[in-house]
């Protein structure tokens, strides 16, 4: 459903490319986990697909072809139009990825506002629906609520609600569960598993987690310095990891038993 | 809207604390207005007998709250210079410094607003060159002299208004608002040029917020991205300053009305203070004071309302 083809950014106020060669499929329907450690370009690759790429700040080469159009050099109408409607966004902070003045019923609404005709009546239906879809309680109450209201928890929850209100094709989760504590971080995750199973909407989940990566796709691909250094099932490349920057990256999960190694 | 009462509340107090404070520092100062009125000649028996007329043996509080209960009577007591009550000197002149304030208010806010936008949409080497000269210029030309400008340009030269002669604000409503527009329009320069720089410098600051992010990552464009998300979210530093303004005008309204010969509030302020008229001196310092206040206190309800989480503190 979307693929990526040698995609390189660079920033120009940056020596290294942000990302380097990367090629990348996204299926349909599937979970692609996109792991690696802060500065790797797991966003920056996020972005590009999102079209959230200053333009004018950077210099782009390859192809991210999406529904036939190539997103990198695609026409400013026909990324709005994908924008939202084909290709929602998750950021990491709840909290600043919310506008502080608007209530949340109506951020969860805004794609509908932009990219359908419906009345304000209809797109309210809409969005406590998709509030009720990502589990949040009394979502008739959620809906009034300004975003400093809620908690981190609920708050990413209504940012799944908004993005997944109009039904997109591909979500781009970008650390959708960092800045969560653990408890509702695997309630985020089940619910995205569920979206994923019962809407049908392909994802690309970004972690430098590899043990949330792990719980949620079925596919995985590992980034380093810009560069895709492995691909492959989770556990192929969990289990058989061919890379030594993915060998060093597993070692790093803290483990029970490593934990009474070092005691 | 228990945060408004709140603030209400507050600002009531703070009117009646700086009241106190001005009231004690006249009376530390002002020596014996007896005394000053008659002359070093005076016989003690007369200075006694205006001492009683003009109620100064009574003690301190009590004269202080008689007098701050004037304040909301109008009854401020009686010009030295004049033998005139002072309300009845005072409330022409504060009619004649609000309506320039409230042109020069709505000449900012009407000028600088949208051309903070727009300044913010042309950005670029030549166009932030071009801007940044311009509002230098306009924030350094005092407004004295663009007073004298206009004076000579639209007084004598054009003859839309004759310098020096404000048409009476009852009788010839539109000439004498039209007088004090020239006027207003110097207070409002600099101050125009400062507001834009700052809705400027805010708007750029606010779209590097995540939020402008996630709203164009839902496919709004960037007019919808401005009018929906930004905006909103820089007014509250901008509505503050502007509270700021519509306090300040009313100091550089001193200057602006000697240079128009208009009949103001600063106007009489500096001329009772070299008088040595305390009563009016007093009473338009409280007023000013006030003024301060209340246009602090309006600012904050504004940003109240733009601003859910400034309600916090009241829902507690």
């Amino acid at each position: 459903m979307l693929e990526i083809k040698d995609l390189h950014v660079k920033f120009h106020n940056r020596d290294r490319e942000a990302v380097s060669g990367v090629s990348l499929t996204i299926e349909d329907g599937e979970i692609l986990g996109l792991v690696g450690e802060s500065g790797s370009g797991k966003t920056v690759t996020a972005m590009s697909i999102a079209g959230l790429l200053p333009r004018k700040q950077c210099r782009t080469s390859g192809e991210v072809l999406f529904e036939g159009y190539n997103l990198l050099t695609a026409d400013r109408k026909i990324l709005r139009s994908l924008q939202g409607k084909k290709i929602g966004v998750v950021f990491q902070e709840p909290m600043s990825a919310m506008d502080p003045l608007m209530r949340v019923g109506e951020q969860v609404g805004e794609c509908l506002r932009i990219h359908t005709d419906l009345t304000k009546e209809e797109r309210r239906e809409r969005v406590l629906k998709s509030l009720e879809e990502v589990d949040l309680p009394d979502p008739e109450s959620v809906y009034t609520k300004y975003p400093h209201e809620l908690s981190g928890g609920m708050l990413q929850r209504a940012m799944i609600a908004a993005a997944i209100v109009i039904r997109p094709s591909l979500l781009l989760l970008d650390e959708p569960t960092t800045a969560l504590d653990v408890t509702i971080q695997a309630q985020i995750l089940e619910l995205l598993k569920r979206l994923n199973k019962d809407l049908g909407i392909s994802m690309l989940f970004i972690s430098h987690n590899l043990n949330v990566v792990r719980k949620i796709c079925r596919r995985v691909a590992v980034m380093q310095r810009g560069e895709l250094v492995e691909t492959g099932s989770t556990e192929q490349v969990f289990f058989h990891p061919e890379h030594p920057y993915t060998k060093h990256l597993i070692e790093s999960i803290p483990t029970r038993d490593k934990r009474k190694e070092n005691a | 809207m228990k945060y408004t009462a709140k603030k209400i509340v507050l600002m009531l107090v703070t009117m009646i604390l700086v009241s106190f404070l001005t009231y004690t520092a006249f009376e530390l100062v002002s020596g014996d207005p007896a005394q000053a009125m008659l002359g070093t000649e005076a016989t003690p028996a007369r200075l006694a007998a205006l001492r009683e007329e003009l109620g100064l043996n009574r003690p301190f509080l009590i004269r202080y709250f008689s007098w701050l209960g004037g304040l909301f009577t109008g009854n401020l007591g009686v010009s030295f210079s004049y033998k005139l009550p002072v309300w009845q000197l005072i409330a022409p002149k504060i009619e004649v410094t609000l309506w320039l304030c409230l042109i020069s208010f709505i000449l900012i806010t009407v000028i600088s607003l949208p051309l903070g936008i727009w300044s913010y949409r042309r950005s670029g080497k030549i166009w932030d060159f071009m801007h940044t000269a311009f509002n230098q210029l306009c924030m350094a030309i005092p407004p004295f002299f663009i007073g004298i400008l206009l004076s000579w340009g639209f007084g004598i030269v054009l003859r839309v208004f004759t310098p020096g002669n404000l048409p009476d604000l009852h009788a010839h409503f539109f000439d004498a608002i039209r007088y004090l527009f020239f006027a207003a329009v110097c207070l409002a320069i600099p101050r125009s040029a400062m507001t834009v720089r700052m809705m400027r410098s805010t708007v750029i600051g606010e779209m590097e917020q995540a939020y402008v992010r996630t709203a164009i990552s839902r496919g709004n464009d960037r007019r919808a991205v401005l009018t929906r998300h930004v905006l909103k979210n820089s007014l509250v530093p901008v509505v503050t300053f502007l509270g700021q303004t519509m306090a300040e005008l009313i100091g550089g309204s001193i200057v602006v009305e000697q240079v128009f010969g208009i009949p103001g509030l600063g106007r009489f302020l500096v001329a009772s203070i070299s008088n040595r008229d305390y009563p009016v001196v007093q009473a338009i310092v409280v007023i000013l004071a006030f003024w301060v206040v209340l246009t602090g206190t309006a600012a904050d309800l504004v940003n109240q309302r733009i601003d859910p989480r400034l309600r916090l503190e009241g829902k507690r």
